[in-house]
């Protein structure tokens, strides 16, 4: 049973090519209502819990509907108003900085971890289930403990602060020490993702390989950065599309630290297009906002799909 | 299910007999200790803001001396004045349900989208990643327009199906990336034998799947627990909240009553903590970067 698991993470990527042959002769006679069958109950509830309401999305993004109603046609008027408006764009810019920023920072530290626990030494195991917890723990938790560490003055980080003589430092009062504990607070809850992603990537690339570069001369360093990173720089890519998408569309992490405060600066566009529906009740605006994020994302998703089956039909 | 030796040598323990140990390898099992005492810091301090949870919901009462109390009244407390075992009961339900339907119909599409290889199977591998690509928020509204004209939009069932669909395209992912992993052979030796393509399906490829189907399960489980966005906006009246509602609600009402806050969310803690300690070994995410193909 142990050694069923394996295959999962190295089959993945090391049997592709021949994979993809398999595929092609498996033809079972009489096969295709079985296997239509079996496709019928995601499609459903693809069209129906997706398809369909991203359709109703573009309708309601088209009219000025509030609370009372869906709202008269207005054309492509809520678009028009979420570009010239300043908070939009200042959305824009903290949802960027966010997501760049703690996804990169993430990837260094959980590739980091990694490379140490892949070799063994006394308790790694323990290690590597212990490192997942943050992000196993439900962000509504996690939120609550680092709200009681920073949010008012006695809490243990603004008194450690205060002790080193930083002096009075309101954390989530201020607007940048507030975006910093966002960032911080999305980079703790999302190493343990990137830990699990290089991990199994590293379990692909070849000993030997690396065994030779040592004995060429190679550092340490050079090793990882001409070597492994370059033979795994397919996984790393699909690390980091998840993990931008994971970011992009993250709202609680947001919304429960600070709801987007102090003065708007940590409102990521979701948590920016959530207020607007739920708590200003511009129904059509918001929407509209949600469907920009939405275009951006397809696009997104779309090019970088493209990119990952160029880069696995090379290598 | 684990051997001895193996558990040996992951464990780090497979040098050989200890009158052999030479110089070399004593200096390496040092390294290695002292990569175990660094590791141990950088877990302490990342696991402090889970570790002050714990701490803080056994401690209760300040006294006029400035100290604490250290017992289990603050689980007494939620237990016996707020409906946690109600929150607990609909996060189980919605949870249990969610993943037993997202598996399985993980399980089934699975199967064609890494058997077949056609234009529909990848504009629906597509599609699926589009869709799983897109913020909730898209979603949530005009879902909870329909839901509430059906009459679905405050119940657990509701949320529960929103689930399903939200996890759904990751379970095909898994569950087709652990099919490649099984060779086509074993099916083929089946239809030589007999049995026709669902009887393939079930006896050869789901039998070997095991470790798929509970990365799946766990993923799925994930997702409908720790789910904030849905739940919020879909359930209304108290008696449906789910843990993570019922927490915010409690904290937003004794904001600074920290221990029954804590109590309350080591209850929420636990059970994805549990599961995942549990059947962590066969969780793995990293196949589904070979299912998007």
């Amino acid at each position: 049973m142990t050694d069923v698991s394996v295959p999962t993470r190295s089959a993945a990527r090391t049997d592709r090519p021949r994979g993809r042959e398999r595929k092609a002769e498996s033809r079972h006679p009489g096969s295709k209502k079985t296997m239509a069958a079996m496709l019928a109950p995601s499609i459903f509830l693809l069209i129906a819990l997706n398809a369909y309401p991203l359709f109703y999305a573009v309708s309601q993004s088209l009219r000025d509907g509030g609370i009372a109603g869906p709202g008269e046609f207005i054309g492509l008027e809520n678009y028009t108003t979420a570009l010239q408006d300043p908070a939009f764009w200042e959305a824009v810019r903290f949802t960027l900085l966010f997501t760049v920023v703690s996804v990169f920072v993430a990837w260094v530290i959980g590739t980091a971890l990694a490379l140490v626990l892949r070799r063994s030494f006394p308790g790694r195991s323990v290690f590597r289930v212990l490192l997942l917890l943050p992000w196993v723990v439900p962000v509504v938790v996690s939120t609550t403990s680092w709200n009681f560490l920073v949010a008012t003055p006695s809490s243990p980080v603004p008194t450690l602060l205060r002790e080193l003589g930083f002096g009075d430092v309101q954390i989530l009062a201020n607007p940048g020490s507030a975006m910093a504990i966002v960032i911080i607070f999305k980079i703790w809850g999302t190493v343990p993702f990137m830990m699990m992603m290089m991990s199994s990537a590293l379990q692909a690339v070849d000993p030997s390989v690396e065994e030779a570069c040592r004995l060429d001369g190679a550092s340490r360093w050079q090793r990882i950065r001409h070597v492994i990173l370059p033979i795994m720089s397919k996984p790393v890519y699909i690390a980091w599309v998840l993990a931008s998408i994971f970011t992009i569309n993250d709202f609680p992490s947001v919304f429960l630290l600070t709801g987007g405060g102090p003065v708007g600066s940590t409102s990521t566009l979701v948590v920016f297009a959530y207020r607007l529906v739920f708590q200003d009740f511009r129904t059509g605006y918001g929407v509209a906002v949600a469907f920009l994020i939405t275009t951006a994302l397809i696009a997104m998703s779309i090019y970088f799909f493209r990119r990952i089956n160029r880069a696995s039909a090379n290598g | 299910m684990t051997t001895p030796v193996h558990s040996a040598l992951r464990a780090g323990t497979a040098t050989p007999a200890a009158d052999r140990i030479t110089r070399k390898q004593r200096r390496e099992s040092a390294a290695g200790w002292a990569k175990t005492a660094v590791m141990s810091v950088v877990t302490l301090v990342a696991l402090a803001p889970i570790i002050m949870i714990l701490v803080l919901s056994v401690r209760s009462g300040q006294t006029a001396s400035g100290t604490y109390s250290w017992n289990f009244s603050n689980y007494v407390e939620i237990f016996s004045k707020t409906p946690v075992l109600d929150y607990l009961y609909n996060s189980l339900a919605v949870t249990l349900g969610t993943t037993v339907f997202a598996v399985v119909i993980g399980a089934l599409a699975g199967y064609p989208m890494s058997r077949l290889r056609n234009r529909f199977i990848g504009g629906y591998t597509l599609s699926l990643f589009v869709v799983q690509s897109l913020p909730v928020i898209v979603f949530v509204i005009p879902l909870f327009v329909v839901f509430a004209k059906i009459g679905m939009a405050d119940t657990l069932s509701g949320v529960a199906v929103i689930f399903i669909a939200g996890s759904m395209a990751v379970t095909c992912w898994m569950m087709a990336a652990y099919y490649d992993s099984i060779p086509v052979e074993l099916e083929e030796a089946a239809w030589v034998d007999g049995a026709s393509l669902w009887g393939g399906f079930v006896r050869v490829v789901l039998r070997n799947s095991y470790p798929g189907i509970l990365s799946a399960a766990i993923f799925s489980f994930l997702v409908a627990w720790n789910d904030y966005l849905v739940a919020t906006v879909f359930l209304r009246s108290q008696s449906n909240f789910t843990l993570p509602i019922g927490l915010q609600t409690y904290f937003q009402q004794n904001a600074t009553d920290w221990g029954p806050v804590m109590a309350m969310s080591v209850v929420m803690l636990l059970p994805p903590v549990i599961v995942f300690a549990v059947l962590n070994r066969f969780f793995s995410i990293g196949g589904i970067g070979g299912a998007i193909k």
